[in-house]
């Protein structure tokens, strides 16, 4: 892609420069001064559990916003219209009725366990554990393995820059800097932050929206929607759209992020009481609305814009039809590189990268412990000193760090990026939903079920196209998901009443 | 078409002004929770 052949410019300036650096420079130096308060455990769990209400809520909608989820959210506005606000509105509706029910989360916060595995292993045994947290971290490590890909296609996007090595050299150095961030340590959880990250984030977000609308014009982007996608564009049920399983697919999905994936549960268990989870998950539903909800807008919003310029449009939307999911990734930062001034971009830019690290740093840092807690230190009887604890943790970090640069540069995509987060995801927590209902509201459910039910979830790895064109199927994510789920559930329920848990019920059960 | 062309419509206005009076909301509330939280640390 070479955008001056097609006179395109973007408005990223030096001043833009300026301003992400000096962002990153000041939150960085934030970070380094607010540790000087944190002075010992005691004050840093009172910092992460002791939040007031509306601090617990701008750090867990700055958590949410990330670069990464914008990126694949604006691609499926792109690609799939107005129909693809029906994922924002299942995510919100999902993450409402678990605040309201507690299901799941407050069964979880009244065990006091902190991550996934630990419930396998209270509940099914240490064999469970380790099977389950080799399960999610492959699943996990898998699913970021394209965060850093399109983290640097952003910033070429909205710098203007062009070249394959562009993309190389931006993976390399975000790379780098994400390493350099999480060695710094703990940053992520200074709540600060999270706190400068909401406001920065929310209110440019909000301004870059009323932008778009008053540049593109509301009547003209439904007008061309509606020309160029027709009902599809509009109707999530619609054949030629996303279709109905693929809406059930999207609410398991809803449910999944909220209370089946490590990050979530990390954060409902790490709330002081019960009525606190509850509330968190009430005002989340907010924060999960909007973090696909304004992505998907300006994904819409660049695909008007650019079927309205001829040449971008035979970049983006050539005749052929096809085009790679790299190309449409890009679509949104180039958008906001053209109809965004100069100084904002930087501010937005800004913003987005620090999300980008801040992300970085949890997902490594959360993988990284698994594979040292649940995967590692159940095999030793004695188990493992902190110091070695420290020094594996800080070795898979750095590994993951090389497997995600080199399976950004390698992986061929072939699908939405937010399918593939799907599938990716799936291998884990297709196993994980029927462990975790069954484990906390059937008594009966068994350690032969738990295992038949994880092993089940690799067969979601089905859903990814290279698999697929390796083996000559085509068959949509949402169908590969849905059925490997209802598959996991019929083996749990039958494994459990085949083999059954020998001697007394286990004292955690709900 | 008419219905799910009004549906998101209303959908999407009614959800930016909801976050957008969230967001002011809470941050003006964080930013006191802050400065309560840095006094007792």
């Amino acid at each position: 892609m070479d955008w001056n052949a097609v006179g395109i410019e973007s408005n990223f300036s030096s001043l833009d420069w300026c301003i992400v650096v000096g962002y990153l420079f000041v939150i960085v130096a934030v970070g380094v001064y607010i540790k000087r308060y944190i002075t010992n455990v005691t004050d840093f769990m009172v910092a992460g559990r002791g939040l007031k209400t509306f601090l617990a809520i701008a750090t867990m909608i700055g958590t949410e916003l990330g670069l990464v989820t914008v990126m694949y959210s604006a691609q499926k506005g792109f690609t799939g219209g107005f129909a693809a606000f029906h994922i924002a509105l299942a995510a919100a509706i999902v993450t409402l009725v678990v605040g309201l029910t507690g299901f799941i989360v407050v069964p979880l916060r009244r065990m006091k366990i902190m991550t996934i595995p630990e419930f396998y292993e209270r509940r099914f045994g240490r064999g469970v554990r380790i099977l389950g947290g080799t399960i999610l971290a492959f699943s996990g490590i898998l699913n970021m393995g394209m965060f850093l890909k399109a983290g640097s296609i952003f910033v070429m996007g909205i710098t203007g820059m062009t070249e394959d090595i562009h993309l190389k050299i931006i993976m390399s150095v975000l790379l780098g800097m994400v390493l350099l961030y999480t060695v710094l340590g703990g940053m992520v959880s200074i709540v600060v932050l999270d706190y400068i990250q909401f406001v920065v984030l929310s209110f440019s977000l909000l301004a870059a929206s009323l932008l778009s609308i008053r540049y593109l014009g509301w009547d003209n982007i439904i007008e061309t929607v509606s020309r160029m996608k027709g009902e599809a564009g509009f109707n999530p049920f619609h054949s030629e759209g996303f279709g109905a399983s693929y809406v059930v697919w999207m609410f398991f999905l809803g449910l999944v992020s909220c209370a089946v994936w490590q990050t979530a549960v990390i954060r409902a268990c790490s709330a002081e009481n019960i009525r606190t989870v509850k509330k968190i998950y009430i005002w989340a539903s907010i924060g999960f609305l909007i973090r696909f909800l304004i992505p998907y807008f300006f994904g819409i919003c660049a695909f008007v814009y650019i079927s309205q310029h001829e040449s971008l449009r035979s970049i983006f939307m050539p005749d052929s039809g096809s085009v790679d999911s790299q190309v449409t990734l890009m679509a949104m930062p180039v958008f906001l590189s053209q109809i965004l001034p100069a100084g904002f971009i930087g501010i937005i830019s800004a913003g987005m990268l620090a999300a980008f690290m801040s992300t970085h740093d949890s997902y490594l840092l959360c993988w990284s412990s698994v594979l040292t807690q649940d995967v590692v230190a159940p095999w030793f009887k004695k188990g493992l000193s902190s110091k070695t604890r420290l020094l594996l943790t800080r070795i898979f970090i750095v590994a993951i760090g090389i497997f995600i640069l080199v399976w950004g540069l390698w992986y061929d995509l072939g699908q939405d990026l937010w399918d593939y987060m799907a599938i990716s995801g799936a291998i884990y927590f297709t196993g994980a939903i029927a462990l975790l209902v069954f484990g906390l509201y059937w008594k009966r459910a068994s350690k032969v079920g738990a295992y038949l039910a994880l092993i089940c979830g690799f067969c979601a790895i089905l859903g990814l196209k290279p698999i697929q064109a390796l083996l000559g199927m085509d068959v949509s994510s949402a169908i590969v998901g849905l059925t490997v789920i209802a598959l996991a559930i019929v083996l749990m329920v039958v494994g459990s009443l085949l083999f059954p848990d020998r001697g007394k019920p286990s004292e955690h059960k709900e | 078409m008419n219905f799910w062309i009004n549906f998101w419509t209303i959908f999407f206005i009614a959800s930016l002004t909801l976050f957008a009076g969230m967001a002011i909301v809470v941050s003006i509330g964080g930013f006191f929770n802050i400065r309560s939280l840095f006094k007792s640390l």
